[in-house]
């Protein structure tokens, strides 16, 4: 074997600049695909945590058929008490209750129809960013005061500041009308438009009081930024609600299909480039190969004739293609590693970077993920690749005779 | 230059002589011109696509405005829209349509729901002209006249209304005086488009039934034009502008930055990925050229013992990679018209409809192959193919003949 | 192409070859001096490893001496360049090597017309030439074959075709017979022989073939690098 092992590596030598040529479109394959798969799973990293940090949490429960049709009676008997109950069970803290209604909401010389939301501040401010981003004034205080707070660009739209009053009109779970007027305590600045423009709390129990909700709500929101544990979380979840079989735990993809689907289609064209990368890459080595065993045909035919069995040569050859393949492989793996570590370090951003990140709630600067996944995968596509076209010329050999080959120059 | 001819059909038969090996490296450069093309045509399609939905919905090329409304998009905010001096800007022969609206925040309310919405005014026949809503109605009809008392809704705000056809809905808004008005309307159409986003944002109603409802007679909020096409969409702007200085004037590029933006970053990206694709190829191209020269190392000593000058033989190792490039850029170009043609009017990617909603785009993209791009990939390919293909060449003629000829 | 007799075409003085071989300095030439004369027909012969191809070589200028010089016509072959020489071989020299002589992708007349091609030699001429020539070196009806597709001794004869068809002042020929069986030599050397009469033309041929020393009009013995011995025979046919 080590004979055989030195044999080949003197052989992948012959042509040096050849090797070092194929050796770089391998490598260049690899820093590429490591690169980029990086990045892209980064990037959703960041999509994923930015849309589930905000708002929307990790996981939901709600009532069967609410998340279609998010009508004000599809809602959940004691809320709050099933919250209670979900966090002291599992020790996780970030778990909260709400309840959503729609309002006319007027000042004094503006009206704006928003989503309204009841929520309970003290898990409220574990589960969603939207209370850490309270630029003037201050959060809500309790379960039950009279208060409300709004987004920036509504309150802009509303010309109202903290200190003013709202009035809040909309009708109630038993269509009567429901109407109150609170003062604004706060005024957050999420950084998502949509939500800034739409959407605005109040404490849940005055929520109740105000849409004859009795002590019901609408969802429970269950936050938590491993997003590889959902599937266990979820199980978690399903179980301690499993008596009541009207409710249903939701994850983030179903909550928000939008941007999981974006991630889909952009992996899956980031996927479809690649492979085309991948197949011209692998069709310009398979000419070095099919060369480096049709150069050597005498060579070959003499090693027949010492009584060589093409089985051995063909097991060279594709030796000769595996040291190659292994070590430009590692050279591009680790070029393309150094590019990820300097940009996980330092981060990555790029023109327009911002307006785009803002449609998807995440930071502008994207910086790599380096995990096995982000790294071995590219490589691991080229590597078979690559063995692929190293075995349609070893086969070639197979049918080498002696007297035939070394005949041939 | 008399040796052009041996030159050339030296070239194109040492081209054919290792066929297999020729074939394979034309296969390489094949598929890399036709990714670089058939991407360029998706993206281009995407963006076109998107551009064209962003003008579709409601946006149109240019937006005429109150200079306070897009900052507080309120009744009061409005301009009279039928002025004669404003109407008579408009009638610049690069304007091919307009429409006057009216455009503010309300409420929609069934029996059962309540919504917040933006509530869209409009003269039914120029409306139809410049936005999606009268070809995108299936359930009901799109308005007749303007004396209609209706209103049109979106299919999942019915749904999220649990209303339907035929059904009252009140819609309140802030009137001119700033009260709230509220007022009752028939359902009589549902329209349906490929996102959910707008059939639950805005509701329409004809223009004379809001000057009604918000006392509004003789306002607009907004004027939505349609120029000749792209090109002149800048300049009608700026005419406009100066023409109307007590108006803000804008370009869907200045109202939706995000669709201008994305529209850039496909263009922009087409140069890296073309690069990309030809740094893959550029490795096989070099190597096989180099391996062709090696194999007739004694080819190129003979013809220098013959008194052929090394130029010689380096433009006779170019023109060889010349045709290859040229044939993979014919094949490339021809398969992609091919997978363009045969994709019919695009690709269907509705499997992603809420993230392509989410990105701002529609469902179905279509390939759009622009001269422009073409010509961008094609001499991408046979610039870089001939500065790459030097470095063989320059070997080729580099070779000492009296070794070159030793050489076995 | 003028005809004066005894005209020098090349001249050799103190010529001399080393190469670096590994650490070794092989000395493939040294202080040769040598003359040849319009029309003569000159045999180099000795072992292997003697010099006869370097020396052809240095002739012509494909290879540079590490010293002394080379006159071809009288004109300094150190002193031109790459571009220069060149030209002097496509003008001056026809060369006959022991294999490969031929283009693999151009048939037996595109061959032969190659050199005339770039000499700028009009088609209709070029056409007219190489037909002669393939017919006087008994090739006729075979100009369209590809050199794959002729016997050794074909494609040796198509080789000394290309080397006289433009009339060069000298013809190299490297061991022209080292692939042939003696027959087919025997023939070739008929063939270089009757050129030279022909034509006038110049021939220096490097062998070790006593057949074709024998049939030589002047024999240069080289050992080592160095002349040992000059002979001029009468006696051929």
């Amino acid at each position: 074997m080590n004979t055989t092992l030195n044999f080949a590596w003197r052989n992948i030598w012959r042509h040096p600049r050849r090797t070092i040529l194929t050796m770089l479109a391998i490598a260049f394959g690899a820093a590429l695909l490591v690169f980029s798969i990086g990045l892209q799973l980064g990037q959703y990293d960041l999509m994923i945590k930015g849309s589930i940090s905000i708002y929307q949490g990790l996981l939901q429960v709600q009532k069967k058929g609410y998340l279609d049709e998010p009508k004000i009676r599809n809602d959940i008997k004691d809320i709050q008490n099933l919250a209670r109950t979900i966090r002291d069970k599992t020790g996780i803290k970030s778990i909260t209750a709400r309840a959503n209604g729609f309002a006319l909401v007027s000042s004094e010389q503006r009206s704006y129809g928003t989503l309204i939301t009841g929520v309970e501040p003290e898990y409220e401010k574990l589960v969603s960013s939207i209370p850490g981003t309270i630029k003037e004034g201050r959060y809500l205080l309790s379960d039950d005061s009279h208060e409300v707070i709004i987004g920036k660009s509504l309150a802009n739209n509303l010309r109202i500041k903290t200190g003013d009053e709202l009035t809040l009109m909309g009708s109630g779970r038993d269509g009567s009308i429901a109407a109150t007027i609170l003062p604004v305590s706060g005024i957050y600045d999420s950084g998502s438009k949509e939500l800034d423009r739409n959407l605005i709390q109040i404490p849940i129990k005055t929520f109740q009081e105000v849409f004859s909700m009795g002590n019901a709500g609408h969802a429970l929101i269950f936050y938590h930024d491993e997003i590889k544990k959902e599937h266990f979380f979820r199980q978690q979840l399903q179980q301690l609600i499993a008596d009541n079989n009207q409710l249903l735990t939701l994850s983030w993809d179903q909550l928000q299909p939008g941007i999981k689907q974006a991630i889909e289609l952009d992996y899956s064209s980031g996927w479809f480039m690649y492979l085309v990368l991948v197949a011209i890459i692998t069709l310009s080595i398979l000419n070095t190969f099919l060369m480096s065993v049709l150069e050597r045909s005498r060579e070959f035919g003499i090693m027949l004739a010492l009584g060589y069995k093409p089985f051995n040569i063909a097991k060279l050859v594709m030796l000769e293609a595996l040291i190659l393949t292994f070590f430009a492989l590692t050279l591009g793996t680790l070029a393309g590693l150094a590019i990820n570590v300097y940009f996980a370090v330092y981060g990555l951003t790029f023109e327009g970077m911002e307006e785009i990140a803002q449609m998807y709630n995440m930071s502008a600067t994207l910086h790599p993920q380096i995990t096995f996944e982000s790294i071995l995968i590219g490589p691991l596509v080229i590597f078979i690749f690559t063995i692929l076209s190293a075995l349609y010329p070893a086969m070639k050999i197979r049918h080498l005779q002696p007297v035939e080959a070394m005949r041939k120059i | 230059m008399r040796s052009l001819p041996l030159i050339t059909s030296l070239a194109w038969r040492n081209l054919w002589r290792n066929k297999r090996r020729t074939m394979v490296i034309l296969f390489a450069m094949v598929l890399g011109v036709w990714a670089m093309i058939v991407t360029a045509a998706f993206m281009r399609g995407m963006a076109i696509q998107m551009l064209d939905d962003t003008v579709n919905n409601l946006t149109g090329h240019i937006q005429i405005h109150h200079k306070n409304y897009l900052d507080d998009p309120v009744i009061e905010n409005s301009f009279f829209g039928n002025d004669t001096a404003l109407l008579n800007t408009l009638k610049l022969p690069d304007i091919i349509h307009w429409s006057s609206r009216i455009r503010v925040p309300a409420v929609i309310s069934s029996e059962r729901e309540t919504r917040g919405v933006v509530l869209l005014a409009i003269e039914p026949e120029a409306e139809a002209n410049i936005s999606f809503l009268k070809n995108a109605i299936t359930e009901g009809q799109y308005f007749s006249s303007n004396d209609e008392n209706g209103i049109i809704i979106g299919k999942k705000l019915a749904q999220n209304l649990e209303t339907r056809l035929g059904k009252r809905v009140v819609v309140m808004s802030q009137n001119t005086k700033n009260e709230i008005a509220d007022s009752g309307y028939r359902i009589s159409g549902i329209y349906d488009t490929s996102g959910e986003g707008m059939e639950t944002d805005f509701i329409f109603i004809t223009k004379r039934a809001a000057e009604q409802l918000l006392d509004s007679t003789g306002l607009s909020s907004e004027i939505a034009v349609i120029t000749r096409s792209l090109d002149t969409v800048l300049s009608v702007q700026k005419n406009l502008a100066a023409k109307n200085p007590e108006l803000d004037i804008q370009d869907w590029s200045s109202l939706q930055p995000y669709t201008k933006l994305v529209v850039e970053m496909y263009s922009d990206f087409q140069y890296v990925w073309h690069l990309i694709v030809f740094l893959a190829m550029s490795f096989g191209i070099i190597n096989t050229l180099l391996m062709t020269i090696y194999e007739r190392t004694r080819e190129f000593g003979l013809f220098q013992a013959l008194g052929l000058k090394p130029g010689f033989i380096l433009v006779q190792v170019w023109t060889e990679a010349l045709f290859m490039l040229t044939i993979a850029l014919f094949i490339g170009n021809f398969v992609s018209w091919l997978t363009v043609m045969t994709t019919g009017d695009g690709i269907d990617v509705s499997a992603f409809s809420q993230g392509m909603e989410l990105a701002q785009m529609s469902n179905i993209i279509p390939f759009v192959i622009l001269f422009e791009d073409l010509l961008l990939a094609n001499i991408i390919v046979i610039a870089l193919g001939l500065l790459t293909s030097l470095y063989p060449a320059w070997k080729a003629s580099q070779l000492v003949p009296a070794d070159a000829i030793t050489r076995i | 192409m003028q005809n004066t007799d005894n005209q020098t075409v090349v001249i050799c003085t103190d010529l001399s070859k080393t190469y670096q071989q590994g650490l070794i300095q092989v000395h493939a030439l040294s202080n040769i001096n040598f003359e040849v004369n319009k029309g003569e027909f000159i045999c180099l012969s000795g072992p292997s490893g003697s010099g006869k191809s370097t020396l052809l070589n240095m002739i012509g200028g494909l290879d540079t001496p590490s010293s002394g010089k080379v006159y071809i016509d009288g004109e300094e072959i150190d002193k031109l360049n790459k571009s220069e020489l060149a030209d002097m071989r496509l003008h001056k020299i026809g060369f006959v090597f022991q294999a490969y002589n031929l283009i693999p992708v151009l048939t037996a007349q595109e061959n032969i017309e190659m050199v005339m091609q770039m000499q700028g030699v009009s088609k209709n001429e070029r056409h007219h030439k190489s037909l002669n020539i393939l017919q006087e070196v008994g090739l006729g009806g075979l100009e369209n074959r590809k050199p794959t597709e002729l016997s050794g001794g074909q494609q040796q004869r198509i080789a000394v075709a290309r080397a006289i068809v433009s009339r060069p002042s000298l013809v190299l020929a490297d061991e022209p017979t080292a692939n042939l069986d003696s027959l087919t030599a025997s023939k070739l050397i008929d063939l270089m022989l009757q050129m030279n009469e022909l034509h006038n033309t110049t021939f220096i041929i490097s062998t070790h073939d006593p057949m074709i020393m024998q049939r030589s009009k002047k024999l240069v013995k080289l050992h080592d690098g160095k002349i040992i011995d000059n002979i001029i025979q009468k006696n051929n046919v």
